[in-house]
């Protein structure tokens, strides 16, 4: 995703939303994050979610500029993001392209291909009087 | 073992695991965290026998369409440097990426 945002940084924004755990050592931990040693209780409230986002964006030196979800979850709810996903909305603020619910469906290619079809509409069509 | 016996077990067994999709869809379906403290109980070589890339996409399909509004929302940034609106990045596209880190 680095790679991405290296790409087309310019041209389009890049957030990442960080939403609850998708495997927190209190729920379904699973093998390959305990060999990986990234083991987390799900966090209490907003302030311990947003500290762990923190540390993932240091540790996986994401540089993807990140926010954080809500504690009741109002973003993650509306975008059905969990445990990851991808989106694409165009410049009119209408989504272009949602990938299918992750880890199957987390595939920065495809998403690649919606930016780029998004990118190369005509200005008349990207801004409509 | 004569053929209606075979055919009745066949439908036995045709219609257990109908049920056992229905209860994996179910737990699909749940909220994150209730679907996350389930799972932790489940056996991964139990989904072995179910679709489950397939269910997966049809529970967690969302109600958000391409060509929809995209629902605004107003975040703080992990670094704390303040907040971001989605609405007030209209002109460029937007990629959202969402997770979290385990």
């Amino acid at each position: 995703m680095n790679a991405l945002y290296g790409k087309y940084g310019q041209v389009a924004s890049f957030f990442v939303v960080y939403i609850g755990e998708a495997h927190p050592s209190d729920a379904w931990q699973l093998p390959e994050n305990l060999r990986a040693h990234v083991v987390f209780a799900s966090p209490a409230d907003f302030k311990e979610r947003s500290e762990l986002a923190d540390i993932c964006v240091v540790k996986l030196g994401i540089k993807v500029p990140a926010v954080v979800d809500r504690f009741d979850d109002a973003t993650e709810t509306a975008y059905s993001g969990w445990p990851d996903r991808l989106y694409v909305i165009d410049a009119d603020g209408r989504v272009a392209y949602k990938s299918k619910p992750g880890p199957y469906g987390f595939k920065p290619a495809e998403m690649e291909g919606a930016l780029k079809r998004v990118l190369a509409r005509p200005i008349a069509a990207r801004f409509p009087s | 073992m004569n053929v209606r016996k075979t055919t009745r077990l066949l439908a036995a067994l045709a219609i257990v695991y109908v049920a056992y999709l229905a209860a994996v869809f179910v737990v699909m379906r749940q909220p994150p965290e209730r679907f996350g403290r389930i799972m932790r109980h489940v056996p991964l070589p139990i989904l072995m026998v179910v679709p489950v890339q397939t269910m997966w996409n049809i529970a967690r399909a969302g109600d958000l369409r391409v060509g929809d509004s995209a629902p605004d929302f107003n975040l703080p940034r992990s670094d704390k440097s303040g907040d971001v609106r989605l609405s007030a990045l209209r002109g460029k596209p937007v990629v959202l990426v969402f997770g979290s880190y385990t």
